[in-house]
């Protein structure tokens, strides 16, 4: 039992952290507010389940019969996934190239969402990108040719090769992977120049201005490498499941993979990438343990109700209680300590202490 | 030619929306903030009017008062409690922005426990439902056009006689044009933002109370129609709420007729491309006039085509 839930914290603190990370560079280093960041999650499982299902029937011929896209993805997935058992290798490319799929169009989709709020303000930003992203996925919801609409589609299984608990482990093991490589890397770019000038933007984009560097193209760029990573987890998700259903994300996408990851790095503090992964930690942590005592705790109130909407008010006035009591979350944004400024700050180091005072 | 049937939907729609646009911009106007949580608003009166009816068996049309006061109720506790709060610490628009957001998840999680509970209380489900059958007609025209319509003309004479006929309604323009210089005028600005997010809440509980006679209320209804709330906003210009109401026309009516159209043309799949003509009409808005048609200076415009037109002759 308790195993079971410590390998759901860490498989769900892997697909977060994913999320979390970039969209700290977009809001938290670039001050993009993105309300739109569901979208990029989505455009993964559309990835996984809309297109590499297309590709994978093309491959082995399978024909849209008259149950159309969902009975069809589910022949050809279940063709597949026998396919892997016997053939662990194709169950790593069907990974790679799905994930490879994934980021190239996530950021595709990344760069052309910011186009139409190229220099609008931040709140006319927001309402636009919150804006597109429901939009699109209503489109989802409600067009079945994309990914099934309410039936949703199959996607193969890529570790059929493996069983029961070695499977689950080993899923998790390559989330956590994934999630690794993904804070290596915003660590290291955020160390670039690029880096720097995306924070300078979010402190002043008329200093960024002046010195020669255009604002919308680190947008642009930005939401690219944003949009990329975050359609990671949409794929690792549909692998995880094994189906797409646009119905999930109709009601809850906006909750889960906006409203949540927004809730985890303001809880870390926003600009800080290990701030984002301990508060990623925390929130799911107590995430999945509701979800582990869900039952217990409904059956204790005496309510007549599901748990989820005791979920959102929680993380709702949780969400409200960090913007009153600790805006600058848990580990607070640092200065870059490049090595003249380190130096400064230690020659200076009484009179910053005054000027504190 | 689109059918009567169409046109008066349309209608409907525009008359709605345009209640929740109005309601939306009296929000940002005074509290510079956009509230993501109005869709929410509007399903408060939507639950009201269910309660009343299959409690008491009272007709929706009849609980709109009702509905106006819980709307209100709502707007000026999110206010007091969520949003004061946070504008007193300084915070930031987008601090304000995720403080809605954190609001709208709360209204859904509460609306959720609530379909629940009231599901159990009167034995039939309560997540999806629709007044249509309780609908009737008035001079061959549906009771749904007339009362909609009878609402929003009602609400902006009210709202007409308030701002520009009573001096409450002149502090309350001065608060809103220019929050510092009207409290040193001794006007009390905290005053007017409650009565802006009681107005906002107030108003779009009616157009949710009378929402299910023209869609199906469903758990995600708040999250379907805020993006039309916002277009209608916005293509009326954030700052003006004369701009709310013709931009919810303007919203309310495209949104209607081009999908119409483009089914008749492209065939029925094309009714679910709804809410892409709004999407639309917010990014062009935004291109073209950021300020939206309210902020446009149509005077100067005017000149310049009359200049042009001078020359060429």
């Amino acid at each position: 039992m308790l195993y079971g839930l410590i390998l759901n914290i860490l498989l769900w603190f892997g697909m977060y952290l994913i999320v979390s990370l970039s969209l700290n560079i977009e809001y938290g280093y670039g001050g993009i507010p993105n309300f739109g960041k569901a979208l990029s999650v989505l455009v993964g499982s559309v990835v996984a389940g809309g297109l590499m299902t297309r590709i994978l029937m093309a491959v082995y011929g399978t024909k849209m019969g008259i149950g159309g896209l969902s009975t069809a993805t589910s022949v050809v997935s279940n063709e597949m996934t026998s396919s892997i058992q016997h053939n662990p290798m194709l169950g790593l490319v069907l990974l790679v190239a799905t994930l490879m799929l994934a980021i190239a169009i996530g950021a595709v989709v990344g760069a052309v969402f910011i186009l139409p709020s190229a220099r609008l303000r931040e709140d006319y930003l927001a309402i636009t990108l919150l804006a597109i992203a429901e939009t699109v996925t209503m489109i989802c919801y409600y067009d079945p040719a994309i990914i099934g609409s309410y039936y949703g589609v199959s996607v193969p299984d890529f570790l059929a090769f493996l069983q029961g608990n070695v499977k689950k482990l080993a899923f998790v093991g390559i989330v956590l992977l994934i999630a690794l490589l993904t804070y290596l890397f915003f660590e290291r770019l955020m160390n670039t120049p690029y880096g720097r000038i995306l924070r300078a933007m979010k402190e002043n984009e008329d200093v960024v201005r002046v010195y020669g560097r255009d604002i919308m193209k680190v947008r642009i760029m930005t939401m690219a490498v944003g949009s990329a990573v975050a359609a990671i987890t949409g794929v690792l998700l549909s692998f995880y499941t094994l189906r797409v259903q646009a119905n999930s994300f109709m009601i809850t996408g906006r909750t889960l993979w906006t409203f949540y990851p927004f809730l985890i790095i303001l809880l870390g503090g926003a600009g800080n990438n290990k701030g984002v992964t301990l508060g990623t930690f925390i929130f799911v942590t107590v995430m999945e343990i509701i979800d582990f005592y869900k039952t217990n705790i409904v059956s204790i109130l005496h309510l007549p109700v599901e748990a989820v909407w005791l979920e959102y008010i929680l993380f709702g006035v949780m969400m409200l209680l960090i913007l009153y009591y600790r805006p600058e979350g848990l580990i607070p944004e640092k200065p870059i300590l490049t090595k003249p400024i380190k130096k400064a700050y230690e020659t200076r180091k009484p009179e910053i202490a005054r000027i504190k005072e | 030619m689109p059918g009567m049937e169409v046109l008066t939907g349309a209608l409907i729609y525009s008359n709605l929306l345009a209640l929740l646009a109005v309601g939306l911009t009296l929000a940002y106007i005074t509290t510079a903030v956009p509230n993501f949580a109005q869709g929410s608003f509007a399903v408060v009166g939507s639950y009201t009017a269910l309660t009343v009816y299959r409690l008491f068996r009272i007709h929706p049309y009849v609980s709109l008062p009702l509905a106006f006061l819980m709307g209100g109720i709502v707007g000026l506790l999110s206010y007091l409690l969520v949003l004061k709060p946070l504008v007193r610490r300084g915070a930031t628009v987008v601090t304000l922005m995720i403080a809605t957001l954190a609001l709208d998840l709360i209204l859904l999680g509460l609306r959720g426990i609530y379909a629940g509970y009231l599901g159990k209380l009167t034995g039939s489900p309560c997540e999806m439902y629709m007044f249509t059958y309780l609908d009737f007609q008035i001079f061959g025209l549906p009771a749904i056009l007339v009362v909609s319509t009878l609402v929003i003309v009602v609400t902006f004479a009210v709202l007409f006689t308030l701002l520009y006929k009573t001096k409450f309604g002149i502090a309350l323009r001065a608060s809103m044009e220019n929050p510092a210089l009207a409290e040193i005028m001794g006007v009390n600005v905290e005053y007017t933002r409650m009565f802006a997010w009681f107005l906002s809440g107030a108003l779009a509980a009616m157009a949710g109370c009378l929402l299910p006679f023209k869609q199906e209320i469903v758990p995600a209804t708040a999250e379907i129609i805020i993006v039309s709330i916002f277009a209608a906003s916005i293509v009326g210009g954030l700052n003006n709420i004369y701009g709310a109401l013709v931009g919810g026309y303007i919203v309310g009516m495209s949104e209607s007729l081009v999908t119409y159209w483009l089914s008749t043309v492209f065939g029925a799949g094309m009714l679910v491309y709804g809410k892409v003509v709004a999407l639309a009409i917010i990014i062009v808005t935004l291109l073209v006039a950021p300020q939206g048609i309210a902020g446009v200076e149509w005077r100067l415009i005017a000149k310049k085509l009359q200049k042009r037109g001078a020359k060429e002759v």
